[in-house]
Parts: C-alpha cells; structure tokens; sequence
C-alpha cells in the first residue's frame, strides 16, 4: 500500500486552474521526484498536501487516512462548551444590572449579614418572570451563535498544516523559512515540538518532566545537527549561516518532526556543485533512515542521480511518469523543457 | 554563572527598604517604586504578547480596569462578598484569564492592524460599560473603601509603606519567574516561532490559534493581576476614566523603550518610563515650583504636564537610534541590526 495518496487533485484560483486531476502514489521507503518547467504546480500539489490549501477536487490521503482533523467526541465537547459560554455570557449580558439589583441590592444592607436564602428566590423569581426575554431568547441566541461560529471556525481549520504535520508530514520551503532570529538549536527543537509531551503547566512550574524532556530534546537536536553536520553551528542565529547551511538546517528541522514522508521543495536550489554532492548523499541516508522522500527539484543531476521514480507536470497536469530512464526517453518530457521540435528540422 | 539583570533589579530593589532605615532619601524613593512594580506586571503582561508573540495589543488597560473593578467588587464591604485578599486575587486573575478567553477566541484569528484595533476598540467598550453600569460599578466615583490586604494576621495600612513594597516586588517576582519559565520553554519557543513565521511554524506542527489563544489569556491574567494590585494600593477602584487607552499607550512605551520580548528589558522600561514621569518630573516641577522658577498657576510651564510630550519623544528618538530598546533580547536586536557579528 502506498504512503500517500493524492487522487485527482485540483486545485483552482479564481478561473486558473494550478493543478489538474493530478493522481500520485508514494509508495513507502522511495524517493520520488517531481519536476517541471516554472508555474507547473509543483508547489501547489506541496501545498495541498501539507493543508495550506484546501483542494478545490480530489483528495489527500496519507497512510490511509485524509490529512484533516475527524469530527471526534472531545470536538463536539469544545463546541458545545463553547455554545453555552456564549449563551451564559449573553443572558448575563441581557440581564447583569436588573439582576444585580434585584439578588445583591435587595437582599444586602450595608454591613449586615447577606441573605442567601432570599437572594436565592429573587434570583429565581426574576428569570421565571418574563423568562421568554430574559431567558430563553439570550440562551437560545447565544447557543447558536456560539455553536455556529465554533463550527464554521472548526470547518475551516480542519485541513491545516499542523494536521499533516502531526500525521506525518514535514517539509521545507522553497524560499527558506527560517526561524531568522532564534538559535540553529531552537529551531531544530522547535521541529519536535510534536514529538514533546510538555504542557504549559509543567513548564510554568518545572516540574521534573521538563527537566528530563529539556535534556533529551536537546540530545536528540544535537544528534540531528551532527547528521547534516551542523553540529558546530548550534547557537549560532539562523540568519547568520550561510545559504547552504540555510538549507541544511531546513532539512534537519524537517527531520526533527521524525515524520513518515518529507517533501523537499527544490533543496538543491543555489547550492554548487560540491553542495549538491552531498545533498544527494543527505537524502539517501534520510530514506535509510525510514523516511519516504518527495522531492522537488529542477537540478537534473540530483533527480536523475537519487530518485526511484519520477513524475513530471505541466500547466498542472501530470504528462508522464516512471523511472529516471523512461522520463529522459519520454517524447512528451522533452517537449515540455524544450518544446516541440519542428517538422523540418 | 552571570548574574542576570531581571533577578539583579529584583535583588537590588528588595534591598531599598533597608537602606530605607538609614537613609531617608532612600525610603522616599521606595515609596515611589511601588507604582513601578504594578506597571511593570502589566507591561510584562502585554510582553508575552506583543514581545514573544508579536501580537500588538491596544487595550490591556481594559484588562487592567477589569481586575481592579473584580477585585473591587469582591473585598469591598458595600457588597456581600467579602473576600480577602488572597482569595480575591486569585480569582481576579482568574476573571482576567476568562475575560482573555472570551475576547480571544472570537478575534484570535484576525491578523496584525486588525487585531489591534479590536483591542483598541475593546478598550473603550471596557471603559464605557464601568461607567454607565452604575448600580454595580458606582459609575464614576468608583468602588471604594477597600480593605487593606493581611498577611498571615498582619493588616497592611497605608502609613507603613515596606510591607506593601515587598507585597508587590513579592508578586512581581512571581509574574518574572512564571515569565521566564515559559520564555524558556517549549511554550515561549513556540510564541516566538510564531512571531517569527507563522506558516512555518504551524508546518512544524504548532497550533498557532491555541498558542495565541494561551498568549493572550496569560497576559491579560496578569495584567489583570496588575489591576487588583493597584485597586488594593489606592484602596479604591478607581474611577474607570484612570484605565484610559494612554495607561495602554504607557504599557506599550515600556515594553518598546526596554526592549521588546525580553523581560528584563521591560523591568527596565518600567523603571525609566515611569520613573521618568513620577520621580523625575515631578521633583523638577518641586523643585522649580519652590524656589519660584516657574509660576504656579501657568500649567504650561510645569515640566509634570509635559510627560506624553516626553514620551513622544522619547519613542520618535528611540526608533530612530535603538529600535530594539534599551535591553534588547538577542533575537529582537539581530532582526534590527543584521550587519553587526552576533554574541556568541
């Protein structure tokens, strides 16, 4: 079975259709290439499965299941709870000075002891009288305003990034996305921020859990750092490594994650020759590792030289795919980086 | 292992009361301190969001007014409740993170100039509701007398100023070390990350609304908590016009004067931006008033009435020479000065 999916995939802007039907199948343990002129959608398809976009057609599927958030019991928890914190928040809205009045007004003199026992029936004397309008409007209002809102905000986040991201999926970027201003090391733990069983109050408190989860988050940080050797550069800020280590500690926040799949967006992209040797050699020790790889790339060298299977695009469609050999020998390929050959010559 | 300046500025400023003994100038300028530690809770407040997160919030007077009206409500004896003081900070600071809550989760995804101005306009909502609720705020007088706080049987009075001095440092060394807990955690790296890029980050994995969300329920917790602290230090309320949008403006002054996203840059910014204006100031405007330099009743001339001119200025000049404050966190200064060799 494959590791992901991606079943007829579409993805329209407007009237531009950026990916069309677009069907890929990962198998686990490969590297697979995606190449093709610029604004074919490689990006695009990237996008789509890391939850940036939500598919206009088709769909994602990544060890089985759709890379979006299930409707589960705690979600219908948090919705109905938030529901009833705006129903609650509007009668007290509706309400809060007559109600004050009449339960904490009426039932307290200056210094004297407070009587409960009144307060009590006032309080609910005052919601049986005329409850159509202080009650039951403001409570049904806000149940469903609270609900609905909830919902829509629930729809919308279902398919986001940290969805993949928690399934499995790590990437980089195209354009380095860096944390600039935090240390090589932060950012590499800011990769396993998944992976960390920490909450907020252990942290607040520093309980003994943070203490042990800080060491071992930082050991394995180093021991990743040390496998895309930068290990020398480790509270250094990121900003101020070079372009290749840029791309390096991309790739080592990436493998931080401990995903399943990494996609690579053109990691070979202003690296010179020497560079690019040993990105190669990098990738085939991340897939010995266990990690599926796909990859973008434009350097024909790199996607020749690592990948077990290559699939071209475009104008957002697929045109062909297989291995390096039958990619380089595919008439369609050739047309597309090169154009059509005229019937003369 | 160096000393670092948040604990040295707490250290030295647990100290003032006793040389306080000795040296009578030193107790006049503990008296004035204890305005400092309020500010500087509040503005540590608004650090956690605009500092770590990069969140820019115009209202945290709201949460200010907020905690000091609850705390108000909950010790004042025209009421029934009662409280003491204790407890009714705890739950002050609870109503401040709820009140956090409920703002945030409707607006949390709003970005950047949106964000603010429904902060800014909160504000004045939070304002404009104390003043015209009457039957529960007082409206304009207030809610007054409060109670002075105890401490294990000992009733804190307004004449002895040392207990109240250590009251608050007490709590604001509680606010800097919870701070500082959550700066070096996977909690504050996930604030900055977001700061920093929030595609990236939530591509890592992080809930960038659920780490907004905690941002701003942190911070409006203490600045909540600033509010009873000051509610409990003027025994009163306040009327609601004293938690106008420039005690938002002054928070915002210090956290950008000290040196945003570090904590001991705020405790500086505190001390400077509000020690400018209450001790500065107004000994010049004293002194200037005693020996007849400037007339009494000409408002212009006393130097007191110039400190929003001042603190004008005091930005325009700070943007212009140090953006990254007086004690700028690393990060923040190698984001503003990308030429310069990092400390390594």
């Amino acid at each position: 079975m494959s590791l992901l999916q991606v079943d007829k995939l579409t993805m329209r802007f407007g009237g531009l259709v950026a990916v069309d039907a677009v069907t890929l199948e990962i198998p686990p343990g490969e590297i697979v290439s995606l190449i093709g002129p610029n604004g074919a959608g490689k990006t695009t398809v990237f996008n789509a499965i890391t939850g940036i976009y939500e598919p206009s057609a088709g769909g994602v599927r990544f060890a089985g299941h759709e890379t979006r958030s299930e409707f589960c019991g705690s979600v219908a928890v948090l919705l109905l709870l938030t529901g009833f914190l705006t129903a609650g928040a509007l009668i007290l809205l509706c309400n809060i000075e007559s109600l004050w009045e009449v339960v904490i007004t009426g039932n307290y003199q200056y210094r004297q002891v407070f009587q409960w026992k009144p307060a009590n029936i006032a309080f609910t004397t005052y919601f049986s009288e005329n409850s159509g309008t202080r009650l039951i409007l403001p409570a049904v209002l806000g149940l469903f305003l609270g609900l609905a809102g909830a919902w829509a905000v629930w729809q919308r986040s279902r398919r986001a990034p940290e969805v993949a991201a928690h399934a499995g999926i790590a990437r980089t970027f195209q354009n380095i996305r860096l944390f600039n201003q935090m240390t090589v090391l932060d950012n590499v733990l800011l990769g396993m921020d998944t992976r960390l069983q920490t909450r907020f109050w252990h942290a607040a408190l520093r309980l003994p859990l943070f203490w042990r989860e800080r060491r071992e988050a930082a050991g394995k940080a180093i021991e990743i750092l040390r496998f895309v050797d930068l290990d020398r550069e480790v509270n250094q800020l990121a900003e101020n490594l070079s372009y290749g280590h840029q791309r390096r500690l991309e790739i080592a926040r990436a493998l931080a994650m401990q995903p399943k799949l990494i996609l690579l967006d053109e990691p070979a992209a202003g690296l010179n020759p020497a560079e690019s040797q040993a990105l190669m050699e990098l990738i085939r020790q991340i897939r010995e590792r266990g990690i599926t790889v796909l990859l973008i790339e434009h350097d024909m060298q790199v996607v020749m030289g690592i990948s077990d299977r290559i699939a071209v695009l475009d104008y957002g469609e697929k045109i062909a795919e297989g291995t390096p050999a039958e990619v380089r020998a595919n008439p369609a390929v050739i047309e597309a980086y090169l154009g059509k050959s005229d019937a003369s010559t | 292992m160096k000393l670092r300046f948040h604990w040295a500025f707490l250290l030295v400023a647990a100290l003032v009361p006793v040389v306080g003994l000795f040296v009578p100038a030193a107790r006049s300028l503990g008296e004035l301190l204890r305005p400092i530690f309020i500010m500087a809770i509040l503005a540590l407040g608004l650090n956690i969001l605009t500092g770590f997160t990069g969140i820019l919030n115009l209202g945290v007077a709201a949460f200010m007014a907020l905690g000091a009206y609850a705390y108000a409500i909950l010790t004042c004896d025209i009421y029934p409740f009662q409280f003491g003081f204790w407890p009714a900070v705890m739950l002050t600071v609870l109503v401040g993170l709820l009140a956090g809550l409920m703002l945030g989760l409707p607006t949390i995804r709003l970005r950047g100039d949106y964000l603010a101005i429904v902060t800014l306009g909160f504000g004045e909502i939070v304002q404009d509701s104390l003043k015209n609720m009457d039957v529960i705020t007082k409206g304009t007088q207030g809610i007054n007398p409060l109670p002075g706080p105890t401490f294990a049987g000992y009733m804190f009075r307004s004449e002895t100023y040392a207990p109240w001095y250590y009251l608050f440092l007490g709590f604001l060394a509680l606010v800097v070390l919870l701070n500082r807990n959550l700066q070096r955690s996977r909690v504050g790296r996930a604030w900055i990350a977001i700061r920093e890029d929030e595609l990236a980050a939530s591509c890592m994995g992080v809930n960038p609304m659920k780490m907004k969300l905690l941002a701003f329920s942190l911070g409006a917790a203490q600045c909540s908590l600033a509010g009873a602290l000051w509610a409990s230090f003027l025994g009163s309320s306040g009327e609601p016009g004293n938690y106008d949008f420039q005690v938002s403006i002054i928070a915002l002054c210090i956290v950008i004067v000290g040196g945003m996203g570090n904590i001991a840059g705020v405790l500086l910014g505190a001390l400077v931006v509000i020690g400018c204006n209450s001790i500065v100031l107004e000994t010049l405007t004293n002194f200037l008033k005693a020996h007849e330099l400037i007339s009494s009743t000409n408002v212009y001339t006393a130097p007191g009435n110039w400190k929003y001119m001042l603190f004008g200025l005091a930005l325009i000049l700070m943007m212009r020479f140090k953006p990254e404050g007086l004690l700028p966190s690393r990060q923040v200064k190698a984001e503003l000065h990308p030429h310069e060799p990092p400390p390594s």
